[in-house]
């Protein structure tokens, strides 16, 4: 078809124009490295490691907080405030002002409890549940002991995964990254379409022999070599920056690449549809990305949120494209999964819908009245 | 055969009438100027016939081309520069003529575009950079890439400086020599003047007038004002008056103070009697005029109404 002819030089003004605009770098590249820097940092930064400083409080040595205050001394990451005990009042002091992160109160002939000090603040931190888990098994232990008898009971702690490999927290984020990269990257990406129907440029076209859908369709094609180009450098700094490890599985990853691209592109179409301003836009945009990030298992598991949040996280169609990003690169499954056809099918669902509806408004719009 | 050729175009908004009644023929190789105040209905007329509007009663022919049945033949031989520069700002001057180039099945060389409209030394600038007189200038190079046999300019010098005017008039001139038909639109009278071979006065919707500006301008009478001042001031004014009035040549005057206002369809038996006046007694003409008519006369002729720029 003659139209087609259209498409090269087309393809190249969109390239340039996406790839000249700084916002597009920010927005798309660096923007989602620091946040997965910030993540990696606050939730899966050294992991196994357990580090706090805490002041000790010996109201009375005896036998018992001599016995304890010797394991506290050797447990690795606890480091003890100053050279040794201190008062309770100092120890409460040093913890209001936040120079120890909790006070250990050994116990004493008078009061056998073990106590713990944290500031109300930390009260539900990993740390202060880690430090109070152990001073708990201490408890325990000592009871045990001065009871005379030995534990029959034992726990032992494994994790399992779907993946070839161990899992790791860094592998689960880099990948939620990813889809959520290029998943805003569609929904934020229509914005310039909002820009040319206000400066008339889309008016201009239609003045030409311009084909609008090759002149679209140019514009999705730049879309997916920016998600490329996305997934590609995102995938670099995780696994050099973050030691992330991938098994990827082609098929499943282009697939749902594929598929993903065209849903978050649709909607952003609808959001250009329905939007006068750029303001406007990046509003709607805005919107649905946060309410998609934090639901829909970016950052932590959907089965992590409160149980009446679950139906909608089963519902948005980011949750299913961060399962096919991770199914094609850290799972290796997909194309033999059915749940993977499923998540395939809800993507372009949304696709469908929200390109019919955009395309509607469009027309309704701005060429009604028009040839 | 006309070019083009509309029949009782109308079209409305709302409760607004954008354009009542409007029909004109435009010949080959003509300059064809629509002239009307702000909200005649220019733009919306051009648009109708551009093809982005649908008008609500009336017709639209291209040399028996319509847009019904030929809308991809009239695109391929128009060339259109609308009101609002519409270029993509984050491409240079040759991309975006690039561009527009592969629209069409036939193109003319971006060089001579460039050559043109005289864009050569900033064909590698971004258009985000370019001054409002070279935006402009682009789009109008944009309007004659598919070498278009006729081309549509929306005021294309409404907003710039006297020397970017100066600049576009000089392209307009150089597509007449070329042998293309320009529809253009404008708010400057003046302009309309200079570069038109006819003129088409609308008002509210309506075609006022059309012809030749030096056709439109013969219509009106004979009558042209003259103003002069004394150095003496009122004293000497106001004697001037009283002959004048005597001479019965003059048909309205008004005094200011030192100034006269004299309308006359003889200005030169008029003025011949008056200097004899001034000669014998020593009274110094401080300034004379002597206003030609113009088409904006013309507006205030047909409408009655005051002319704004």
């Amino acid at each position: 078809m003659r139209a087609w002819k259209q498409f090269p030089q087309m393809f190249s003004a969109h390239l340039k124009m996406t790839f000249r605009e700084k916002s597009v770098w920010f927005w798309n590249i660096f923007f989602p490295v620091i946040l997965m820097t910030l993540f990696t940092v606050i939730f899966g930064g050294n992991n196994n490691e357990f580090k706090a400083n805490v002041a000790v409080a010996e109201t009375q040595p005896n036998e018992a907080s001599a016995q304890l205050l010797a394991q506290l001394e050797q447990l690795p990451g606890l480091k003890i405030h100053g050279d040794g005990p201190v008062t309770e009042e100092e120890g409460r002091r040093l913890v209001l002002d936040k120079k120890v992160f909790a006070l250990i109160v050994l116990p004493s002939e008078d009061n056998p409890a073990v106590g713990l000090v944290v500031h109300r603040e930390n009260e539900r931190n990993i740390t202060a549940q880690a430090l109070s888990g152990m001073l708990e098994q201490f408890v325990q232990q000592a009871n045990y002991a001065a009871l005379g008898a030995a534990p029959v009971f034992r726990l032992d702690v494994e994790t399992v995964t779907s993946g070839s490999d161990e899992l790791k927290f860094q592998d689960f984020l880099l990948t939620g990254m990813i889809a959520l990269s290029v998943a805003q990257s569609g929904l934020f990406g229509m914005v310039g379409f909002v820009e040319m129907r206000r400066k008339g440029v889309l008016r201009r076209l239609r003045l030409t022999p311009a084909s609008t859908a090759v002149f679209g369709v140019a514009d999705l094609a730049v879309r997916f070599v920016l998600g490329v180009v996305q997934i590609v450098l995102l995938t670099l700094v995780g696994v050099f920056a973050f030691g992330a490890r991938l098994h990827i599985d082609a098929a499943s990853l282009i697939v749902a690449f594929f598929v993903g691209v065209l849903a978050f592109n649709a909607l952003g179409y609808l959001f250009s549809a329905v939007s006068k301003s750029q303001e406007a836009y990046m509003g709607l945009a805005n919107i649905a990305s946060f309410l998609m990030m934090f639901i829909s298992g970016v950052f932590y598991p959907v089965e992590a949120l409160p149980e009446w949040l679950q139906p909608l996280a089963k519902i948005l169609p980011l949750t299913y494209f961060v399962d096919g990003i991770r199914d094609g690169m850290v799972y290796a499954r997909g194309i033999a999964d059915a749940s993977f056809w499923i998540a395939v099918a809800v993507m372009l669902a949304w696709g469908a819908v929200a390109f019919l509806i955009g395309a509607r408004l469009y027309r309704a719009k701005s060429i009604a009245a028009t040839r | 055969m006309p070019v083009v050729e509309v029949r009782r175009l109308r079209k409305t908004f709302g409760a607004v009438t954008a354009v009542a009644d409007i029909s004109f023929a435009v010949e080959p190789g003509e300059v064809f100027t629509i002239i009307g105040p702000n909200g005649a209905g220019k733009t919306t007329t051009l648009e109708m016939i551009e093809g982005l509007l649908v008008p609500d009663a009336g017709e639209i022919s291209f040399g028996g081309l319509t847009w019904e049945k030929d809308g991809g033949k009239i695109r391929e031989m128009i060339g259109v520069q609308p009101q609002t520069g519409a270029l993509f700002d984050l491409l240079t001057v040759e991309e975006n003529l690039r561009l527009f180039a592969s629209f069409y099945r036939k193109s003319r060389p971006v060089r001579e575009i460039l050559e043109m409209i005289n864009l050569q030394d900033h064909r590698g600038k971004r258009v985000k950079v370019l001054s409002g007189g070279q935006r402009q200038r682009l789009a109008i190079g944009l309007a004659m890439i598919n070498d278009p046999d006729i081309i549509f300019l929306d005021e294309p010098t409404t907003g710039l400086d006297p020397q970017a005017r100066r600049n576009i008039w000089d392209i307009i001139l150089k597509l007449k020599e070329m042998g293309k038909t320009t529809i253009l639109t404008t708010h400057y009278m003046e302009e309309a003047e200079k570069l038109s071979d006819r003129v088409c006065i609308v008002d509210q919707g309506a075609v006022i007038a059309l012809d030749a500006p030096a056709a439109l301008i013969g219509r009106l009478t004979k009558e042209r004002e003259i103003r002069l001042n004394f150095a003496e001031g009122e004293s000497a004014a106001q004697q001037a008056e009283e002959l004048l009035r005597r001479q019965g040549n003059v048909t309205r005057l008004v005094r200011e103070a030192g100034q006269l206002h004299v309308w006359t369809e003889r200005p030169e038996a008029a003025l011949y009697g008056l200097f004899g006046f001034t000669q014998e007694q020593g009274y110094r003409v401080e300034q004379l005029s002597i206003r030609e008519m113009s088409l904006e006369d013309v507006f205030i002729a047909y409408t009655g109404k005051e002319w704004r720029d």
